[in-house]
């Protein structure tokens, strides 16, 4: 029975979905295996906070009994699923991984979650991550650090390391995570899977609890790229409740499930190839890059000039917005209270003490600081400007290529604790996806092989902006070539 | 430019958020490496570009906007479901003695 369980849950979405309408499996069998992998090993590596075993279990029979007798079945009916614990669920938990929410049942779904359900996805729970999505480890979650599946001792990347590590560890078929600075393609990238992050409005925000609302965005992560355009099709889409949401008409995103790149022009940002960047993980790219040529497509080194700026600027943006999204947590109309205080402001002031963690409130005091008085136009808006000037790099960049290809990480997954003591040098491995964010665009992290230690090296596509078709076709295309993605075999 | 404790006190008081003297300590050195980095923003360019907030953003004019109907919402009761101790108020300490 075990052995079985094993073989059902490494099945892709796409595999599993085939099995389910051809009634080789029941989504009760399916949601069973998932649980009962959930409980082998999700002590060890700490990926879900909540596991909603009963609700599952409800979900997979409702879903089964829709199924049942109908010949039209969802592509994604009946499939298993993880959600990082920031997307809001109704009546179920969401912690943000931070003691603040610890308390928090939303009283709605998030739009996300909506469109899930209406696909008859089954959720299994609510993934770990750094706290209100700061993080770029996962050691900044209230509850425990997740562990790297490849090895126990690294860390999963961040924020969504719960997602990527569940994915990885095949304690769930996909998950959807956010990305604000990295944390979908970083942690995809550490755990050897597929991570994408939609551009800027493209996945409706509404539900999904705000860290940085000009840079936040959810995206899929998936065992190889065939699902995670199958992840797409469900996500993506205009929503009025969400007003940054863009009403254009969103593609059929399988239909670029083609192997196929004769004459695409790939370019190599040469400010991606510096120091800073390990040697194999730019040998893995380079390889990358060549493969590529040699399915036909082209070649060409290109500039980002303001790539230098990325990082401070991406920090002093991002926690201005964080301050100012996380002045709503003074423990009076939901979260956290503090037991003791004497007066309104005190009971505000420990409990935001009590309740946020230390890189948390490190965020709100550097996003206060550029935004305070007499430093407000040196910080704050010098940021905004050099957003601009990343964004016309990039523009300048799509006149010439098609997508850009670079690392996800300068590094592959580094030890529990080897940067928790230096806050910068944890922000300066952010240094290939921040820019991303700040320009709104689109991007795809996916497996290229592994380093001299047997660990998942990622590499990373960017696209134009609404251009994730072209992505998928990359991705996929790399993917069908080298059998690099859609395996991920750590070990357990 | 190195930041003082007496700046991070103030900023701490800003964001509503209390530390301990050890706290603050090990902040206010953090924090200056910190403000050190983001710093480096100012070699980045001199004036004149303009700002841009948000890549996405588009000018929405009053003839663009949706007219105020009525829609369905949450009752009150699941809204505040998570209000610790709610009775019809929200209950806090006296501020005022």
């Amino acid at each position: 029975m075990e052995g079985s369980f094993l073989e059902l849950t490494k099945l892709t979405a796409l595999m599993a979905a085939e099995k389910i309408r051809k009634r080789e499996i029941s989504v009760i069998e399916l949601t069973n295996a998932y649980l009962a992998r959930i409980d082998e090993l999700n002590g060890a590596i700490g990926a879900y906070i909540t596991v909603c075993a009963e609700q599952a279990l409800r979900q997979a029979e409702s879903v089964q009994k829709k199924l049942d007798g109908r010949e039209n079945i969802l592509p994604l009916a009946g499939i298993p699923a993880g959600i990082k614990d920031n997307i809001c669920t109704r009546d179920v938990k969401t912690t943000c991984a931070s003691k603040m929410l610890d308390n928090f049942f939303p009283p709605y779904d998030a739009a996300v979650i909506e469109k899930l359900s209406e696909s008859n996805v089954v959720i299994l729970g609510k993934l770990n991550m750094d706290e209100f999505a700061m993080g770029s480890s996962n050691e900044n979650s209230w509850y425990m650090p997740v562990k790297n599946p490849w090895d126990h001792e690294r860390v999963p990347g961040g924020s969504s390391g719960g997602a990527a590590a569940a994915v990885a560890s095949h304690m769930s078929c996909f998950a959807l995570g956010s990305d604000t600075g990295g944390s979908i393609r970083q942690p995809a990238s550490f755990c050897g899977v597929v991570g994408l992050k939609p551009t800027y409005g493209a996945v409706s925000r509404f539900g999904l609890i705000a860290f940085a609302s000009s840079l936040d965005q959810i995206g899929p992560i998936t065992r190889d790229v065939a699902d995670c355009a199958l992840v797409m099709n469900v996500i993506a889409g205009h929503d009025p409740l969400d007003s940054t949401s863009v009403d254009i008409e969103y593609p059929d995103y399988t239909t670029f499930l083609k192997n196929d790149v004769k004459g695409l022009k790939i370019g190599l940002p040469k400010e991606y190839f510096g120091s800073g960047l390990h040697e194999e993980v730019k040998a893995k790219i380079l390889d990358a890059a060549k493969a590529y040529e040699s399915y036909g497509a082209i070649i060409e080194e290109i500039s980002l000039p303001f790539t230098e700026y990325a990082i401070p600027a991406y920090y002093i943006i991002s926690s201005a917005e964080a301050s100012s999204n996380l002045a709503r947590y003074d423990g009076i109309k939901y979260g956290y209270r503090a037991k003791e205080y004497s007066d309104i402001i005190d009971l505000y002031k420990k409990t935001r003490s009590e309740g946020f963690g230390t890189e948390v409130k490190r965020r709100i005091m550097l996003g206060t600081y550029a935004l305070s008085s007499g430093y407000y136009d040196a910080y704050y808006k010098k940021a905004l400007k050099v957003r601009r000037l990343i964004f016309e790099d990039f523009q300048k960049a799509y006149q010439k290529v098609d997508v850009i290809l670079g690392p996800t990480s300068p590094v592959t997954a580094f030890k529990i604790g080897e940067k928790t003591a230096n806050p910068l040098e944890m922000y300066l491995s952010d240094v290939y996806t921040v820019s991303v964010n700040i320009a709104g665009l689109c991007a795809i992290s996916l497996p290229c092989g592994f380093d001299s230690k047997g660990l998942p090296v990622g590499m990373q596509l960017i696209g134009k902006p609404f251009d994730e078709g072209t992505l998928i076709r990359a991705a996929y295309t790399y993917e069908s070539n080298t059998g690099k993605s859609g395996v991920t075999n750590c070990g357990i | 430019m190195s930041i003082s404790k007496t700046e991070i006190e103030k900023l701490a008081k800003l964001a509503k958020l209390s530390f301990s003297d050890e706290e603050l300590e090990r902040f206010t050195a953090e924090f200056d490496e910190i403000i050190a980095f983001a710093d480096t923003i100012n070699q980045s360019i001199e004036g004149g570009t303009e700002e841009i907030r948000n890549v996405g953003a588009r000018m929405v004019s009053f003839d663009d906007l949706r007219a105020d109907e009525v829609m369905p919402s949450l009752p009150n009761e699941k809204i505040l479901s998570n209000v610790e101790g709610y009775n019809g108020f929200f209950s806090v300490e006296r501020s005022k003695k």
